[in-house]
């Protein structure tokens, strides 16, 4: 080649080059919480890597503890840098200023795949500002576990169906066996979501319809004394350093009666001791006097930087819809831990809880779960959903309210009227931003 | 260009501006920063999700310091960093003393003097989330290895003194807790207090205690009048560090406890994490942080002055 054909050639390859470069190079990165079950991890970044190829996009997934996560999210906001999807478990309200709204892939969803269970939005809908900040996939419900020999002993074969008999049946099995009931009353989230049942299943609850505090009520009080009672006659002070994991272990280690938490410690000793796992039973919320009502223990919701922009942005967003799209496999991966936030996705859910393809027995244990929709709630209940709840939530306030009942610390008066103090300042400050309502 | 250079050389003004420069910028971008940030947000309405500055004045302060919640952190982390700061020092004396005698002159007794030295070390060398989730577990409320071993010494269970429970649940019971988190606070600063003061002993002019000796002082009066009062500026910079980590320290209280029960075992950086980070309200967090600021500045001023006049005399 002489030298006007090797300048022509060159001068090609830097026009070409970076067109070239260009046109692969969309990727996008993903952080999950490492699965408690990890076949969904497994299939999780097969699948992942699979859309990637079938879309051209670069696809990472790196997979964190789930306590980190909110960390690296705040992290990324403040750097303006990080990954493109961010797999939250608590609602990240607090980022929501932080965050793309969702709204088009909500929409989307629905039109795909039809209404979402009821619970799901609350964890990704801001109603104050009409926004979707995350797109909630899927949830978590958290049915008691009762150790089925010990409970049909104490005169209740079907476990506790209200607050009354976890009280009178956990007293009497812990003194006649000494086994008492697991119901953490320590600053972790396990903990606050069992005392919020409580609390509105007695007909108390946080905020009204309208995100005004009334946590200070009769009703509230009655249940912090109601928790306070269970403590003291049917519980140790075990339950008072309960970290997440804590519940599980016990059961597992048959140290427990009765537990609250979606069904991953039920699979953990479905593998350990098949035995004792077929002596375990599930069951739905507790009733108080306003109902059974207990909350969702997780909503599995993809969230959306705004530093992710232009085709990042759009490949994002419709990893998310695929994503949803294939969610039977993440259902099954997952041992039905993952329940789908839109159940059309998974249209044989009911024949899978009637008869568990991962060996329960009996087979139709899981069944309970079908109208879990029906009793699980947000922590906002009976309001919409606002960072004010979740940060009321963080500083794990109904635990600390118990605890100090429980202790003889405080009188649940006082305890309660703290509590109601603190949330007013929170929320006030949350309200002055534009994030929550009410206060009028 | 070699008379240039030769100029700058001995030009100590400019060489100490050079030699100074890393230290000035490590301290300007890891400390002086983030510390202006964290003064800015506190006196804005940052969250973790828009960082932007919008000035309330004190208001974060304020309501920081109605929370019961702020004034027992602020209580326990004072106490917990008093209390592990005098076992800490006590602890160091002791191990230092010990371990500045003279090595023995058998070989067998040299290595062992090595291995205790370097036994010593390993608390400071564990990368501190470690060894604390190693001390999770000693605490279990069921397994604790420590409830073991009180078990088999007949202390704890039916009909013993501790029972009849089997266990003593150290992290559900609030002063168990606390004292658990001070004994991890001070299993931990023990090793680098020790160092330091083996640093000062060894500085210790061998005519001076030979002087002592020779002026009939026996042991105990030569330790307290004439070593520590030596190794005093030493012992305090020691305790400044140890100040400074355990009054500052998230991980040991984070790991074991979380604060709880209730808010026994709660501290400024915990508090400090659970509302800017669990809950999102970073200016609110940021307040909290900068209450820990003034004290640990008071502190340091007052511990190396009293150093620097301890020296002088």
């Amino acid at each position: 080649m002489n030298r006007p054909g090797i300048l022509l050639l060159v001068m090609c390859l830097l026009v070409v080059a970076p067109l070239a470069l260009a046109q692969d190079d969309v990727n996008i990165t993903i952080l999950q919480w490492s699965h408690f079950v990890p076949t969904h991890d497994q299939w999780f970044d097969a699948w992942a890597e699979e859309w990637g190829a079938a879309n051209n996009v670069g696809v990472r997934v790196d997979h964190v503890d789930i306590e980190q996560i909110p960390q690296t999210l705040s992290a990324s906001i403040s750097a303006g840098d990080g990954h493109s999807i961010f797999e939250m478990i608590v609602p990240a309200f607090a980022f929501v200023q932080g965050l793309h709204p969702l709204n088009d892939i909500n929409a989307a969803a629905v039109e795909a795949h039809g209404a979402p269970a009821e619970t799901c939005p609350d964890g990704s809908y801001l109603a104050i500002a009409d926004m979707y900040f995350g797109f909630a996939h899927g949830y978590l419900p958290g049915p008691g576990h009762y150790v089925k020999s010990l409970w049909e002993a104490a005169g209740y074969p079907d476990g506790p169906a209200t607050w009354q008999d976890l009280l009178e049946g956990g007293r009497a099995i812990y003194e006649s066996s000494g086994i008492p009931v697991g119901m953490g009353i320590s600053p972790e989230p396990d903990s606050q979501a069992g005392i919020l049942a409580a609390v509105w299943s007695f007909g108390g609850s946080i905020q009204d319809e309208n995100e005004n505090v009334v946590f200070n009520s009769p009703e509230t009080i009655a249940a912090v004394d109601y928790y306070a009672q269970l403590y003291r006659e049917a519980m140790t002070s075990e339950v008072l350093a309960w970290s997440p994991a804590s519940d599980n272990q016990a059961l597992i280690a048959g140290e427990a009666s009765y537990i609250l938490n979606p069904i991953s410690a039920y699979r953990a000793l479905q593998h350990i001791d098949p035995e004792a796992a077929a002596d375990i039973g599930l069951a739905p919320a507790l009733a108080g006097p306003a109902g059974p009502i207990a909350s969702t223990h997780g909503w599995l919701t993809y969230i959306i930087p705004t530093y992710v922009q232009g085709d990042e942005l759009e490949a994002a967003k419709q990893f998310i819809l695929d994503h949803t799209a294939n969610y039977r496999d993440a259902v099954l991966n997952s041992a039905l831990y993952n329940f789908p936030c839109y159940p059309s996705t998974v249209p044989d859910l009911q024949t899978l809880l009637e008869n568990d393809p991962f060996g329960s027995v009996p087979a139709d244990k899981l069944t309970v779960l079908s109208r879990a929709g029906e009793w699980s709630v947000f922590p906002g209940y009976p309001g919409p959903s606002n960072p004010a709840v979740l940060q009321f939530f963080s500083e794990n306030w109904l635990a600390n309210v118990v605890a100090s009942v429980a202790l003889g610390e405080r009188t649940a008066e006082d305890a309660v009227a703290e509590a109601h103090a603190r949330a007013e300042v929170i929320f006030e400050e949350w309200r002055a931003l534009g994030l929550v309502g009410g206060g009028g | 260009m070699n008379a240039i250079m030769s100029r700058w050389i001995d030009d100590s003004r400019l060489m100490g501006i050079v030699f100074l420069a890393p230290a000035t910028l490590y301290i300007v971008l890891l400390v002086g920063l983030p510390f202006v940030t964290a003064l800015l947000f506190s006196v804005s309405t940052a969250t973790v999700g828009d960082a932007s500055f919008n000035y309330v004045g004190l208001r974060n302060f304020a309501n920081v310091w109605q929370t019961p919640a702020f004034r027992d952190a602020l209580v326990n982390t004072f106490s917990f960093t008093v209390i592990a700061q005098i076992c800490t020092i006590i602890l160091a004396n002791i191990l230092a003393q010990l371990l500045t005698t003279p090595l023995p002159q058998r070989r067998s007794g040299r290595i062992g003097m090595w291995i205790a030295r370097m036994l010593l070390i390993l608390p400071w060398a564990t990368p501190l989330s470690l060894s604390v989730v190693g001390w999770l577990w000693m605490f279990d409320s069921k397994y604790s290895p420590i409830d073991y071993i009180f078990r088999e010494l007949a202390l704890l269970g039916p009909g013993t003194v501790w029972g009849p429970a089997n266990n003593l649940i150290w992290l559900g019971k609030p002063l168990l807790a606390k004292a658990s988190i001070i004994f991890v606070h001070v299993w931990r600063m023990t090793p680098l207090a020790t160092v330091i003061l083996m640093a000062g002993l060894s500085s210790i002019p061998t005519d001076l205690l030979d002087q002592a000796e020779v002026d009939g002082s026996r042991y105990f009066r030569t330790l307290f009048q004439v070593k520590l009062p030596l190794i005093m500026p030493i012992m305090l910079i020691s305790l400044l560090f140890g100040f400074i980590f355990t009054f500052g320290d998230l991980t040991v209280v984070y790991i074991l406890t979380r604060g709880g029960p209730i808010t026994h075992t709660l501290t400024l950086p915990m508090y400090s994490f659970l509302v800017g980070i669990d809950g999102g309200n970073l200016a609110q967090g940021a307040a909290v942080s900068l209450f820990i600021f003034p004290v640990l500045l008071l502190v340091a001023v007052v511990l190396l002055r009293t150093a620097s006049r301890a020296e002088v005399r």
